[in-house]
C-alpha cells in the first residue's frame, strides 16, 4: 500500500506492507538513526516522537502513520545538539547506539515534567536501555539539561 | 504478527462484520505483539480512527476509550482524581513510557493476559465493559470466562464510588513484569484482587468473606491468600515464592485501606 509520511515536517512517499512496523520504513527512507535494537519492544532504542510523544517504532504500524507527525533525532536539530553537549560534557557518550533515543526521549520529557525531580527523571527513562555507560555520566547531563540539580 | 490485509473500516458496525465474517482476522490494538508473536491473520482491522481515544466524567462514572493509550490513563487527570491513584500505579512500571505511549487499555483488558497487571486493579472497582455486539458486560465475568472472543470492544465504565483503594505489586526489576500483583479496595464492602500467580487475576472470596465479616482479621484474611489461590511457576518466579509474598503484599493493602 502506499503511504505519505510526515518525518521532521517534511513529506516523504513509499510503499509498505500493511503489518511492516515503523521502524523498518523509517529505515528504509533512510533515517539510520532510528537504531533496530530488540525489535520487541524492550530497549528503547527504536524511539521516535509520535505528534511529540515518544513511542516504540517496532511496534508502531506504518500504516498507522499517515496523519501523525514523526520525529526522529535529525529533526530536533539544535535543540538536539544542546542536549548531546551536556551528555558528552559528562564524558557519557561511548558506543552511541542508545544516543538518539535517549536524546528524544530526553526531549519530550522536558516537555512533559511539570516539576521534574532525579526520581521523576530516572522513571520516565526506564525506558531506555544502555549497555556501556551504566546510565551515571548520562544522568548528570540529562539532569543539567532538565535544570534539576 | 503477521496479517496480510491491513483494513481501517469507517465504522464500528462494519469493523465487526469484517471480524465476524472472517476467523482470521483480528482487531489491531496497541500492536505491542507485532514482532514478539508468530500469529498470522488475514486483515489486520484497525479501529485507531474511530475516535475511541479518550477519557471523560459521564455522571457518577468514568468513560475510557478501548483506544486510549495506558499513558494517557496514567497521566489523566480524571483518572487520578479517584480510587487513590490504584489505576495510574498498576501501570507506571509497565517497561517504559514509549512502550505505554503506545499499548491501548482496549488491547491490555481484551488480551486477557496473566501478567496484565491493569486487569488486577480493575477487578477491585465497579467495572463494565461495552462491547459492540455482546453490550454492556460486567469486567471480573469477561475476565473470568472466554465467551466473548469475536468481538470489538468500545470502552471501560468505571463507577466513581468513593473509599480507600490499594495497589501492591512485586518485581524483579523496575520496569519488568510482575511477579505477583495485589489490588483491595473498600467501597461498601471489601474486594481483593491478586494477579500475575502468573495466572490471569481473580477476585478472592474466602479472603474477601473473612475481612468483611471481621475488619481486625487482616493477619487471617492475608494468610488464607495463600491457600485460597494456586500460585505457578514460570520464569520469573517459582510458586512457592509467589505463594510466600501474597499474604505480605495483601495483608499491606488491607492495612492501607482499613487505616
Amino acid at each position: 500500500m502506499k503511504l505519505k509520511l510526515n518525518i521532521n515536517n517534511k513529506f516523504y512517499n513509499t510503499n509498505i506492507d500493511g503489518d511492516e512496523s515503523l521502524l523498518d520504513i523509517l529505515r528504509k527512507i533512510g533515517f539510520k538513526s532510528v537504531k533496530k535494537g530488540c525489535d520487541t519492544g524492550t530497549c528503547g532504542v527504536c524511539s521516535v516522537l509520535i505528534d511529540g510523544k515518544p513511542t516504540l517504532s517496532c511496534q508502531f504500524l506504518a500504516a498507522r502513520a499517515k496523519d501523525v507527525k514523526i520525529t526522529t533525532v535529525e529533526g530536533l536539530g539544535k535543540q538536539a545538539d544542546e542536549i548531546v553537549d551536556l551528555i558528552v560534557s559528562e564524558g557519557a557518550d561511548q558506543c552511541g547506539y542508545c544516543g538518539p533515543s535517549l536524546v528524544l526521549t530526553t526531549y519530550a520529557m522536558k516537555k512533559e515534567l511539570k516539576n521534574p525531580t532525579v526520581e521523576k527523571i530516572n522513571h520516565y527513562l526506564t525506558g531506555n536501555l544502555c549497555r556501556c555507560s551504566g546510565y551515571e555520566g548520562q544522568l548528570r547531563g540529562i539532569k543539567k539539561y532538565m535544570g534539576v540539580k | 504478527m503477521r496479517f496480510d490485509k491491513f483494513v481501517q473500516p469507517k465504522n464500528l458496525k462494519t469493523a465487526l462484520e469484517i471480524l465476524k465474517k472472517d476467523p482470521k482476522s483480528v482487531i489491531l490494538g496497541g500492536t505491542t505483539f507485532l514482532r514478539i508473536s508468530d500469529k498470522n491473520y488475514s486483515t489486520g482491522i484497525d479501529l485507531s480512527a474511530l475516535g475511541l481515544k479518550y477519557i471523560k466524567e459521564v455522571g457518577d462514572q468514568i468513560e475510557i476509550g478501548a483506544y486510549t493509550s495506558l499513558r494517557t490513563l496514567e497521566t489523566d487527570p480524571i483518572i487520578n482524581k479517584y480510587f487513590g491513584k490504584l489505576v495510574p500505579k498498576s501501570l507506571e512500571n509497565l517497561i517504559g513510557v514509549q512502550f505505554r505511549n503506545n499499548a491501548t487499555i482496549g488491547g491490555a483488558i481484551f488480551g486477557r493476559l496473566g501478567f496484565t497487571e491493569i486487569i488486577t486493579a480493575l477487578l477491585v472497582l465497579d467495572c463494565e465493559l461495552e462491547f459492540e455486539e455482546n453490550g454492556l458486560v460486567p469486567f471480573s465475568e469477561f475476565i473470568s470466562n472466554w465467551k466473548i472472543k469475536r468481538d470489538i470492544l468500545k470502552k471501560i465504565i468505571i463507577k466513581k464510588n468513593k473509599g480507600k483503594c490499594s495497589y501492591k505489586m512485586m518485581r524483579n526489576s523496575s520496569s519488568d513484569f510482575t511477579i505477583l500483583s495485589v489490588a483491595v479496595s473498600n467501597f461498601d464492602k471489601i474486594r481483593i484482587a491478586v494477579g500475575t500467580r502468573p495466572a490471569i487475576a481473580t477476585l478472592s472470596i474466602k479472603a474477601a468473606q473473612l475481612i468483611n465479616s471481621d475488619k481486625n482479621k487482616i493477619e487471617e484474611a492475608a494468610n488464607l491468600i495463600a491457600e485460597e489461590f494456586k500460585f505457578g511457576k514460570d520464569l520469573r518466579a517459582e510458586g512457592k515464592y509467589r505463594k510466600m509474598i501474597a499474604p505480605v503484599l495483601v495483608k499491606r493493602a488491607l492495612q492501607e485501606v482499613l487505616k
